[in-house]
């Protein structure tokens, strides 16, 4: 046989070779996808069935529950933190201070002598601190709400502190129990009438008192209150931090009943 | 207005025949008002829980907080929690009934109104007048100064809460009461039992 026709024999069953093989290929690279599409059929049709895909979804929500449950307590405990970072140490120097300077329990206030809830919550707190034995005391700081009472819940808070600075400690007390005694709060205070009337019953010196009223050399400490109050995180009068021996926080916002605050004062006393 | 009485009393004969229904607004009421009463103190509750207090103290301090809806609230303020609470309770219950009912469409005019009822309550919630929540938002806001403008210092949001669940609990009765669906054709045809 002649070379070129021999070479055209060969790459005639090359080309019918290579065509074979293709479609071979074709034909099992078909009954290899169909056979793919069946197991995944069957795997799906398991795992449904035996309800592992339900139980795999169940544990992913378990695992965000989880994980956002962490997430809030672990913010819980930032906010802590932050507040037993800013609240500003109770001193006996600058702070107000009733019952026993020593007992292992503090109750701070931060109040606003314009607020109806802290006139209420005002005897709440001496109940608990006179029937304490000693074991609670008292620290009351201002937080005057502008927004609320403009004007007159500072003007009254810096009467206060005149009352400290010509009388002491005890005057502050006797001013701040006759004022929420005297006034109908919400801003309706007659001011010009009734704080230079306290100031008289309680014994201080109408001329010294009314120059330090006008000085307004108190007002730097009140706004030092306020913030100290929004700091530790008050929104709202009247606003407590229940300080334990250890130094635990029990922050009470609101004007609570006696029986809600001597419970959480008992936890703070088994507080070790 | 005797029209929306008359659906009012047709949708709570035909919702609250089942005490399923009863069951479920009575507990959404009560969590509602829990809510309300416990909001300010939401972290002490918690911190207490996490506490290694023992339970009998924790639920002490729970139960004795929710005293605060005498101390804590003005008579008007304590009024209006109570009524969100309760037409809460309400509202949310004849939305599942008209869920239910396949009525969907109907259900979500509702659900927007009754959602902003509760958002203006939880505005107006707690201390309205020594501040609350709303204390906490006008400020960021740059509108601290608004609330002093408002005459009732905030209370407001409570009233709107009441007049905004109210409203879609009327809406919610139309619904009940008066379906929106093609009454059956009565013709002369028509095969009588």
């Amino acid at each position: 046989m002649p070379i070129a026709e021999l070479s055209k024999v060969m790459m005639a069953g090359l080309i019918l070779f290579a065509t074979a093989a293709n479609a071979q290929i074709a034909q099992q690279n078909t009954a290899d996808a169909a056979l793919v599409d069946r197991v995944k059929e069957a795997v799906i049709k398991e795992l449904r069935e035996s309800g592992a895909i339900d139980r795999a979804v169940d544990a992913g929500i378990g695992r965000y529950v989880e994980r956002q449950r962490a997430e809030a307590a672990e913010r819980e405990r930032r906010e802590a933190d932050a507040r037993s970072a800013t609240l500003r140490p109770v001193s006996g120097g600058r702070d107000h201070i009733r019952g026993n300077p020593a007992a292992p329990v503090t109750l701070v206030e931060y109040s606003d002598f314009e607020c109806p809830f802290c006139k209420s919550f005002h005897s709440t707190v001496k109940k608990v601190v006179d029937e304490s034995n000693g074991q609670v005391k008292w620290v009351y700081r201002h937080f005057p709400l502008d927004e609320l009472h403009p004007v007159k819940a500072r003007k009254e808070a810096a009467a206060a502190e005149c009352a400290a600075e010509l009388g002491g400690n005890d005057a502050f007390w006797k001013f701040a129990d006759r004022f929420f005694e005297l006034t109908p709060s919400n801003n309706r205070t007659d001011i010009d009438t009734v704080v230079p009337q306290i100031a008289r019953e309680i014994g201080l010196d109408k001329a010294q008192f009314a120059a330090c009223l006008a000085s307004g050399r108190h007002d730097r400490r009140v706004e030092e209150d306020r913030q100290n109050a929004v700091a530790t995180g008050g929104r709202g009068t009247p606003w407590s931090i229940i300080v334990s021996k250890s130094g635990k926080m029990y922050p009470l916002s609101g004007a609570q009943p006696y029986a809600a605050v001597k419970q959480i004062v008992e936890l703070a006393l088994q507080e070790k | 207005m005797t029209r929306h009485l008359k659906n009012l009393r047709a949708a709570f004969a035909q919702v609250f025949t089942y005490p399923s229904y009863i069951a479920l607004a009575s507990v959404l009421a009560i969590l509602a008002f829990l809510l309300a009463v416990w909001f300010p103190n939401l972290g002490l509750i918690g911190g207490v829980f996490v506490s290694n207090a023992p339970l009998a103290a924790k639920l002490n301090v729970a139960l004795s907080l929710l005293g605060g809806i005498g101390t804590n609230f003005s008579l008007f303020s304590a009024g209006y929690t109570i009524a969100i609470a309760v037409l809460f309770g309400i509202t949310t219950a004849m939305i599942v009934y008209l869920l239910k009912q396949r009525q969907v469409a109907a259900a979500k005019q509702t659900i927007a109104i009754g959602s902003g009822g509760v958002a203006s309550g939880v505005l107006g919630i707690g201390c309205a007048a020594c501040g609350s929540l709303i204390l906490a938002v006008l400020p960021s806001l740059g509108a601290a100064g608004a609330l002093a403008a408002l005459p009732l210092n905030g209370e407001e949001f409570g009233l709107l809460s009441v007049a905004l669940l109210f409203i879609s609990l009327l809406l919610i009765s139309k619904n009940i009461a008066e379906p929106i669906a093609c009454p059956p054709a009565r013709t002369s045809n028509a095969q009588q039992p």
